[in-house]
């Protein structure tokens, strides 16, 4: 994986023992409702990881990852539930039953590329809720279903709503490191670099040796696994599935979130669900101003974080094309150039 | 063998194949000439039926974006004055968008175009659900829609409505092969649509033809919005299953050529979900 610059890892080391320092300090100031929406946020990151590693770094164009969040989901709570396994498994067979959904959706890709395939993508999006709805036994049709099985807290945490939920924090936040761990060092062997040589050029790769069919089927099913993962530890916090909460256009802020974080990059799909809700926060505190006549309807649209986020996708393309985590303090790029600039007004001060 | 019932479900499948003909070919107009999939076509075409909406009922309260429609005069309109003013609306949406978000993007990897168009799809459908609520409204028809209004064919029925819009569309077919073929636009539009740099360099003017044709594409999607929208209701989601059908009617033609495209929505009509269980169970029957 390619190492930041020297000044660059600093600011990186900062922003890693901010991220823990954050993670610490929200169990003990929320109560169960908050700590669980949290914990809601946090697990986006393995869906957003998804889209990234099918497009970022297989190339591979998808509109159609909350399909395997769901696919994710229904698995889970079928297994822990009608089957009566331990959650552990459950994940894991929930993640599995997504990725082979995913390697059947990567049939199609194998032949086309580009805009085309982005295209076969959002058809299973849209497809994906009438067809819910066929299989009651797993999505609950059309109401969906409750699911009986609880991750309750082991002793040390207590008990009670408030220590289930901080065990479940605790619970997911291990679940999403030890997964984001797995496709790290994925990505740095030599499947991973099959996968990006196989995104940069076809033909160079096919010349040295990369099996095209395999590894464009292995980087799917992996992406789908991950959303998989994510929509198995939304069974744990709401032990509710319903095929309403996968809409067409859910797979499509997916999408967003990953490219305005940044392809190609693990600490891009972080840096989109952050920004996604800090949009959510300056757009909560904006809707309140009511009393300018034009910007208050403007800002009432805030409130809809879709909306933010098809914009914030625009803007992006003009401003960053690569995504956030694409800046680089100092370099090339508008952003950078601002920053340095920004850097040398503070020097000469 | 139901024969009777077989060519109803094919009557009744007609209307909606004469949408996705229209939205398709507004994809394929985008298509032929920049190169791209105009992912947000369908939700702005909602966002044109929004609009016809809004001039139909006038500037009432409820409507959010019924406040803009109070200057234009004698607005509540009739309903084909409303689809007119939402076909116009389309038409300038659709040109204002390529100036300002597809043209920087001319010469950008085709990841940022697609990434512009559904940020645009995303935006345009949030704006809709804000504005208009996510709940379905009605819609007036152009064309007579009683229970009477029909053409009884080998004890079919073949409804008004679907005669009408088929009618609009083979006029519209005929204008745009007559705009293509006698034009100035539509000969530098072939002209780019065939090598864009060779055109260039003749000297056709490339930005402005792309323009006209988005605006074309828009006013198309607004049309085809305003006519089905009685059939399906008005709602912010409306358009996007109609997108994929638009796609999958264009693909199997041909992008390339416009005239097709109509012939693939009407072949789409075996498609329709609901057709082809229902005939199948009075086949065993």
């Amino acid at each position: 994986m390619q190492r930041a610059p020297v000044t660059y890892r600093r600011l990186q080391w900062f922003g890693i023992c901010a991220l823990i320092a954050l993670l610490v300090y929200l169990p003990l100031i929320s109560d169960a409702r908050e700590l669980r929406n949290h914990t809601k946020i946090i697990i986006t990151v393995l869906a957003v990881l998804g889209v990234n590693i099918a497009t970022g770094y297989g190339g591979m164009i998808s509109l159609g990852h909350a399909v395997f969040v769901g696919v994710g989901a229904f698995g889970t709570a079928y297994f822990v539930d009608d089957m009566g396994l331990p959650w552990v498994i459950s994940l894991v067979g929930g993640a599995v039953s997504a990725a082979i959904f995913g390697l059947l959706i990567a049939v199609p890709a194998l032949r086309i590329r580009g805009i085309h395939l982005a295209l076969v993508t959002l058809a299973f999006a849209i497809v994906f809720q009438p067809l819910a709805k066929r299989f009651p036994k797993f999505s609950g049709g059309i109401s969906g279903k409750s699911v009986e099985a609880e991750l309750v807290a082991p002793g040390i945490f207590g008990e009670g709503r408030l220590a289930d939920a901080r065990w479940q924090y605790v619970f997911c936040i291990a679940v999403c490191v030890v997964a984001i761990l797995l496709v790290r060092n994925v990505i740095d062997s030599r499947a991973g670099r099959a996968m990006r040589a196989l995104r940069d050029n076809q033909t160079s790769a096919a010349v040295y040796g990369v099996n095209l069919v395999r590894t464009r089927i292995a980087t799917f099913a992996l992406s789908a696994g991950l959303a998989g993962l994510a929509g198995g530890l939304q069974v744990v916090l709401v032990p509710f599935v319903s095929q309403e909460n996968y809409p067409p256009q859910a797979s499509l802020v997916l999408y967003a979130t990953a490219v305005i974080g940044g392809l190609g990059s693990l600490w891009g799909s972080v840096f989109g669900v952050a920004i996604r809700q800090v949009f959510g926060e300056v757009g909560d505190v904006l809707k309140r101003i009511d009393d300018i006549p034009v910007l208050s309807e403007l800002f009432d649209l805030l409130d809809s974080d879709s909306f933010v986020f098809g914009v914030g996708l625009i803007a992006l393309m003009f401003l960053v094309p690569g995504g956030l985590a694409s800046i680089r303090l100092g370099r090339g790029d508008r952003v950078g150039r601002l920053a340095a600039w920004v850097r040398r007004r503070y020097r000469a001060a | 063998m139901d024969w009777v019932l077989l060519l109803q479900r094919i009557f009744d499948a007609l209307f909606n194949s004469a949408i996705y003909s229209s939205l398709a070919l507004a994809l394929v107009i985008v298509f032929r000439s920049t190169g791209m999939l105009n992912f947000a076509q369908g939700e702005m075409a909602t966002f044109g039926g929004f609009v016809g909406f809004v001039l139909l009922s006038g500037p009432t309260q409820r409507l959010k974006g019924g406040g803009v429609a109070g200057w234009l005069p004698g607005v509540p309109w009739p309903v084909w004055l409303a689809i007119i003013g939402a076909v116009v609306f389309g038409m300038l949406a659709g040109a204002t968008v390529e100036r300002t978000l597809i043209r920087p993007f001319e010469r950008a990897p085709e990841m940022a175009l697609v990434n512009v168009t559904i940020g645009l799809l995303i935006a345009t459908n949030a704006l809709m659900t804000q504005w208009w609520g996510s709940g379905a409204r009605a819609f007036p028809s152009v064309f007579p829609v009683g229970a009477d209004d029909h053409v009884g064919i080998l004890g079919a029925r073949l409804r008004y409505s679907t005669i009408g819009v088929w009618a609009v569309l083979i006029i519209l077919m005929v204008l745009l092969l007559l705009m293509m073929q006698k034009t100035k636009i539509g000969l530098a539009f072939r002209a780019i649509s065939i090598n864009r740099s060779a055109a260039e360099l003749q000297g056709v003017p490339v930005g402005r033809t792309l323009m006209y044709g988005w605006a074309l594409a828009g006013g198309m999607g607004a049309l085809a919005a305003g006519l089905s929208a009685n059939s399906t209701l008005l709602h912010s989601n409306m358009m996007l299953r109609v997108l994929v059908f638009a796609f999958a009617a264009a693909t199997l033609a041909d992008w390339t050529v416009p005239r097709v495209q109509l012939w693939a929505g009407s072949s789409s009509v075996c498609r329709k979900p609901w057709c082809r269980p229902t005939y199948l169970s009075s086949v065993s029957n």
